[in-house]
């Protein structure tokens, strides 16, 4: 007899989901974080939930899926989970120059293939949704579905629910190894005792690669650094949440970018206003290690770049800086769902910069894979086997 | 101290909003902050950061010493975005 029906390592926005939609499933689930709910990446980050920052295809459509269940998820929950400016507020994609322009237009009739409604807007346009936007900018594409989110609340928000359907939760935990019975994972050891399950999963975050090792398997999870700058609280100054045109190349197509210290530093912006009124300004994409500093060379770069764009943050104050890591796989696709070369060992992590848009569909999708056996929208694209080798997946 | 006392001055977070933190599993002032805002304002921390370790002290038992200072980080007071951007501009 095992006294879970699954274990879930690790406390952020994502294990904080995969146990609230487990527990809805009637399954006894216990949380184990090492240290604090969200003390990684999901109390790091800012909060977008933007499908058009997609790939186009099947990423897009996990975030559209993922975006459906955010309408509903305060009721759900029973929580103000803080979206900041409303579900709806729409994105803003604004392009400095031609090449921008075009390499955003030819991703925005992409990615509408999936039935999102995307408008490349001139600036003269695009200034009367976002009337802070630079005049000299060529002009933006815009997504009347997007929004964000405060990431603490969510995650706060998703455990306090799966504690109501009777989810377990043990904090300062940290797991140190995993139990085996012959090949397969039946639980986890830690300073506080072993517990034993039927499934364990992987909800590591960028840690997910340190996890991922102690059931045998190599896989491919390196965190990156994103700086982000927070500003003193100011009146309502935007009406969307921006990203600028440089950010889906940072992201999916590295190798285009010509400048060093763009390179170097993944140095796209985003910006966005939380309830509060402060202003959340990123970022960068820098491969750091675990080093969760923050620079002054990225936090300079950064606000160089995003005041070529927003000229009135020239006159607001900085209060504070902070720094998350994203962890990164090499499609950009999470890796999720039951590992079937080692039995009753689950991945559900690696999201990159799409941990919070993606959290609730990530949760939903790997709760039906454990109870029903089938997702109800298919997570085959993300199996942990494209990244193994033949010995990992038990071959010779 | 009567617990609807405003400790995060800046960001109008109670005494009991605190205990509460610290009764979900909060042990840290960063695990308070999380959960309150309580020190996310614009001081930054200054006048509350001592009164809430003091209370997680009184709640856990942990010494003042054992209560980790919260992750230091730039700038140390509010600063101009304007002169970071212009730094390097003669005028």
């Amino acid at each position: 007899m095992t006294e879970y029906d699954a274990i879930v390592i690790g406390g952020g926005v994502i294990g904080s989901s995969l146990t609230y939609y487990l527990s809805k499933l009637r399954k006894k689930v216990l949380l184990v974080e090492k240290t604090d709910l969200c003390s990684g990446s999901a109390g790091a980050t800012d909060g977008y939930i933007t499908p058009h920052t997609k790939k186009p295809g099947y990423h897009l459509e996990m975030a559209l899926k993922s975006c459906e269940l955010y309408e509903t998820l305060a009721e759900d929950l029973e929580s103000d989970i803080n979206l900041e400016l409303g579900l709806h507020c729409g994105g803003i994609q604004a392009c400095e120059d031609e090449m921008q322009w075009e390499l955003i237009s030819r991703n925005a009739a992409e990615l509408s293939k999936s039935g999102l409604e995307l408008y490349m807007l001139d600036i003269e346009d695009a200034r009367k949704i976002e009337p802070e936007l630079s005049p000299r900018l060529r002009g933006a594409l815009f997504s009347p579905i997007a929004s964000s989110v405060n990431p603490m609340r969510l995650t706060q928000a998703y455990v306090d629910a799966a504690k109501k359907f009777g989810a377990k939760v043990l904090l300062h935990t940290e797991v140190q190894g995993l139990l085996f019975e012959g090949e397969r994972v039946s639980g986890v050891s830690t300073p506080n005792g072993s517990f034993s399950s039927e499934y364990t999963v992987n909800c590591g975050g960028s840690w997910g690669g340190v996890i991922a090792k102690m059931a045998g398997l190599d896989l491919p999870i390196i965190p990156k650094r994103g700086q982000i700058i927070v500003s003193e609280p100011v009146a309502p100054m935007l009406n969307t949440v921006m990203q600028s045109g440089i950010y889906p190349i940072i992201k999916y197509k590295p190798e285009l970018i010509q400048d060093e210290r763009i390179f170097r530093l993944g140095l796209a912006f985003g910006i966005e206003q939380t309830k509060d009124g402060t202003l959340l300004i990123g970022g960068t994409r820098e491969l750091a290690g675990f080093d969760r500093g923050n620079t002054f060379e990225a936090i300079e770069a950064v606000l160089k770049t995003v005041s070529r764009y927003i000229p009135a943050i020239l006159h607001l104050n900085f209060i504070r800086c902070f720094s998350g890591l994203r962890p990164h796989t090499p499609d950009g696709l999470p890796i999720l769902g039951k590992v079937k070369s080692v039995p009753g060992f689950v991945m559900c992590c690696g999201h990159e910069g799409d941990g919070i848009a993606l959290a609730p569909i990530t949760g939903k999708l790997v709760a039906e894979d454990l109870v029903y056996g089938e997702p109800s929208f298919p997570i085959l694209p993300c199996a942990t086997e494209r990244f193994l080798t033949n010995r990992e997946m038990g071959g010779g | 101290m009567d617990d609807d006392i405003i400790i995060c001055r800046c960001q109008e977070v109670t005494k009991s909003q605190i205990l509460k933190a610290i009764a979900d599993g909060a042990t840290t002032i960063d695990g308070v902050k999380k959960r309150t805002r309580a020190g996310m304002g614009l001081c930054q921390g200054k006048s509350c950061q001592r009164l809430v370790a003091r209370i997680i002290s009184e709640q856990t038992g942990k010494s003042m010493e054992e209560i980790l200072p919260p992750t230091f980080r730039a700038p140390v007071r509010p600063v101009k975005i304007k002169i970071l951007v212009d730094g390097d501009k003669d005028d």
